[in-house]
């Protein structure tokens, strides 16, 4: 695996506060034109469509066939579903607890697999493997573990929580989710960290060694701080993925059981084969506006860190 | 792909790689176009038909269709996405579906057109039309015709009741008996699949309802009552499911311990294996079963809710239904493959293949022995429609009834299918 190569920016400089070559030069208008194939496919494939939506989402379309303009009827109907709250409740919260647990653990990884150990090329591949698997595969191989394998286990061992199937646990159907989701998500977030904590200066730690600095002392003192801004990049993007959550949930619980786990995506996708169009619609717009506002977030975060 | 040789020999440079390319790619669609006019002045309607069980059956008798005339070409679609081709404006020519609550939002809308002028309508069962009008109308428009029915009810093992010396039970003191003396002589009574939530709502929620509730009435008083539905008003699920849906919980207990984690096809080839004596699954489950075990002996009998024996009924959907879309340019020629799937021996002959239940006056009585053992309550109307298949997709019901499978309290589910129901109904 590429692990030097990977490595993005510089996390700390010494940023200058402004730019080197402020000085506006005009740009040539060819330039311009380069921007016209991407403007106008995102137009025509996003944005647009977007526009449509949000107008759909004030009347009661289907998709297709006569259809009225109701206002803001969706809306006041929304804020008072059980349904689409409790999938906003369990969307927030599951992508709260996945982006802890992946972030604790590929953290942890990426420390062992950038110190002094045997095998660790070898190691990482092992550990990136299952970033390559689609999430849909992924979700019936463990769906097939939850409700055959593990069961059998629990019920050998006499362990009374295990023997019945997880998935089919309306309390703890969730976790299953947060371990696969986990399971997939953890690579990704494992590379970054990596590639953060390579590109720390090994003078910094010489200098720590020569002052006597335990080997806990330097994880706490050189190398979290010094992966700080990775540490929020993953922290934003994975939260704001875990939202989207989508095929591992479909392949595992299909939001069961009951209506214990389904995420928002899900509430809105099966406004699309359920006949519910506009009033998903609505749904998907406020999703919108709140992915929008995470976004946002996120740039503030990441700016000035990554020194972009 | 099409053969082109040459691409493969000559030397491949980036122009003449495209070059290939396009060429191919015109062949391709040349092909495409092939069957289209090959029948000079031909029609060419696209059919849509996507019950995967059926889909070569359609295959041969379109090629039978195809012999008979020459005017009209028929193309079978069955993997488009339906709604998408509705979206776009530009729908199958002909469509031969599931009539269920997906089916219901193109009647409703009024993208279908008007059959009542077809000869084939008048040889319809009366008695069907209240199922479909529960469903879904137009105002003035006979949107679908009936193709096939299916009956589901109990399929049970017919050796293991003889081995145990049971029969078919008549009321529901007889078949809690019954579950009894089976589980006593270490049979497990019933086989249930959790996991996945549509098999809990098609067969023991439906049963458990339209054993008790008449469901066409019930559903038409819901639709008048709009927003004014639950306890506090004349119509709500609470009150009127509560009984039902306590009782599914009662015979759900004498199911198979794994129930939670078995799925759709793991039942069907537990009862094939003969793991338990009973399996509430429609007849589509019967083909699945005869895979692993053709010699198995599967009989039926409908649950019995109540304690009278004239109260037991057996659930109907109409399993396939004939439309054709406003929007096609092409309607002639679609009644007339219409009228052509209509005639009494194509559509006796289907549904005797797929074990279906005649729509029609004129049909051929089913042969099927394990049907048969239903045909008396369809031949005298004793059959309701599945509550499962009367409430909107936006409900999530099948998911509410695997919480209620799975033991959640009855009053709470049904408080949430009321307010779900009375929010659906505020914006209609």
């Amino acid at each position: 695996m590429a692990t030097t190569a990977a490595a993005p920016p510089q996390t700390r400089d010494t940023a200058a506060p402004r730019r080197p070559g402020a000085t506006r030069r005009p740009v040539h208008r060819t330039f311009y034109l380069f921007l016209v194939p991407s403007l106008v496919l995102f137009t025509l494939a996003i944005t647009l469509p977007a526009i449509m939506g949000v107008t759909l989402s004030f009347t009661d379309s289907v998709g297709f066939g006569e259809f009225d303009f109701v206002g803001l009827t969706n809306y006041v109907a929304m804020v008072s579903d059980p349904a689409i709250l409790s999938s906003y409740g369990f969307t927030i919260g599951f992508a709260l607890v996945t982006v802890l647990v992946v972030n604790l653990v590929a953290f942890l990884l990426a420390v062992l697999l950038t110190s002094k150990i045997r095998a660790k090329v070898a190691l990482r591949a092992v550990f990136v493997l299952p970033m390559v698997i689609s999430g849909i595969i992924i979700a019936y191989v463990f769906g097939f573990l939850f409700s055959n394998t593990l069961p059998r286990f629990g019920q050998a061992i006499g362990f009374e929580p295990l023997a019945s199937s997880l998935l089919a646990n309306e309390d703890l159907a969730w976790l299953t989710i947060v371990f696969v989701t986990a399971w997939q998500a953890i690579p990704s977030a494992l590379l970054i960290y990596i590639a953060g904590i390579l590109s720390i200066p090994g003078e910094v730690y010489e200098a720590a060694s020569m002052d006597g600095a335990s080997a806990r002392r330097r994880l706490v003192s050189i190398t979290l701080p010094l992966v700080a801004g990775y540490v929020v990049i993953n922290l934003v993007i994975g939260f704001k993925n875990f939202l989207n959550a989508y095929d591992i949930i479909v392949g595992l619980t299909n939001g069961g059981p009951g209506t214990a786990t389904r995420s928002v995506a899900m509430t809105i996708f099966s406004g699309f084969t359920g006949g519910d169009y506009a009033y998903q619609m609505a749904n998907a717009t406020i999703f919108f506006l709140i992915a929008v506002v995470l976004a946002g977030i996120q740039l503030r975060a990441t700016r000035g860190r990554s020194g972009i | 792909m099409p053969s082109q040789p040459p691409l493969a020999s000559r030397e491949l440079t980036r122009r003449s790689f495209l070059r290939g390319l396009g060429v191919a790619g015109a062949g391709a669609a040349l092909a495409s176009c092939a069957p289209a006019s090959a029948g000079s002045g031909a029609t060419e309607i696209i059919f849509y038909q996507s019950k995967p069980e059926v889909i070569g059956y359609f295959d041969d008798l379109i090629e039978q269709f195809h012999q008979t005339q020459s005017r009209v070409r028929v193309r079978h679609d069955a993997t488009s996405n339906l709604a998408g081709s509705f979206v776009r404006e530009s729908p199958p020519d002909i469509g031969l579906l599931n009539y269920n609550f997906e089916v219901s939002r193109y009647v409703e809308r009024g993208v279908l057109s008007d059959l009542s002028d077809i000869p084939a309508v008048e040889r319809i069962r009366d008695d069907l039309q209240p199922l479909i009008d529960v469903t879904a109308t137009y105002p003035g428009r006979t949107s679908v015709i009936p193709y096939s029915l299916m009956a589901a009810a109990v399929l049970y093992n017919r050796e293991i009741f003889d081995q145990h010396g049971v029969q078919p039970p008549t009321t529901w003191q007889e078949f809690l008996a019954l579950c009894e003396t089976l589980a006593a002589a270490g049979v497990t009574p019933i086989y249930s699949t959790f996991r996945d939530p549509w098999t809990i709502a098609q067969g023991p929620f439906d049963y458990s309802v339209g054993g008790m509730v008449d469901t066409a009435e019930f559903f038409s008083r819901l639709k008048e009552a709009g927003v004014d539905v639950g306890l506090d008003h004349s119509v709500s699920f609470q009150e009127e499911f509560l009984e039902p849906v306590e009782r599914m919980q009662t015979f759900l207990q004498y199911s198979n311990e794994d129930a939670a984690s078995r799925g759709y096809g793991d039942g069907n080839l537990a009862f094939a294996r003969g793991e338990a004596a009973m399996y509430l699954q429609g007849p589509w489950a019967l083909t699945e079963i005869a895979k692993s075990n053709p010699d198995l002996d599967v009989g039926a009998f409908p649950l019995p809710m109540s304690d009278d024996p004239d109260d037991r009924e057996v659930r109907v959907n109409i399993d396939l239904a004939l439309w054709i879309p406003e929007a096609s340019g092409k309607k002639e020629a679609a009644r007339e493959f219409l009228s052509f799937l209509m005639q009494p021996e194509i559509i006796d002959a289907y549904n005797a293949a797929a074990l279906g239940f005649g729509v029609t006056t004129d049909a051929a009585p089913v042969t099927n022995s394990t049907l048969a053992e239903l045909r008396e309550y369809y031949d005298r109307g004793a059959f309701y429609l599945g509550a499962s298949q009367l409430v909107p997709q936006s409900i999530p019901l099948q998911n509410y009834t695997q919480s209620l499978a799975t033991g959640a309290e009855p009053e709470r589910v049904l408080r949430t299918l009321d307010a779900d129901w009375a929010r659906l109904a505020f914006r209609a």
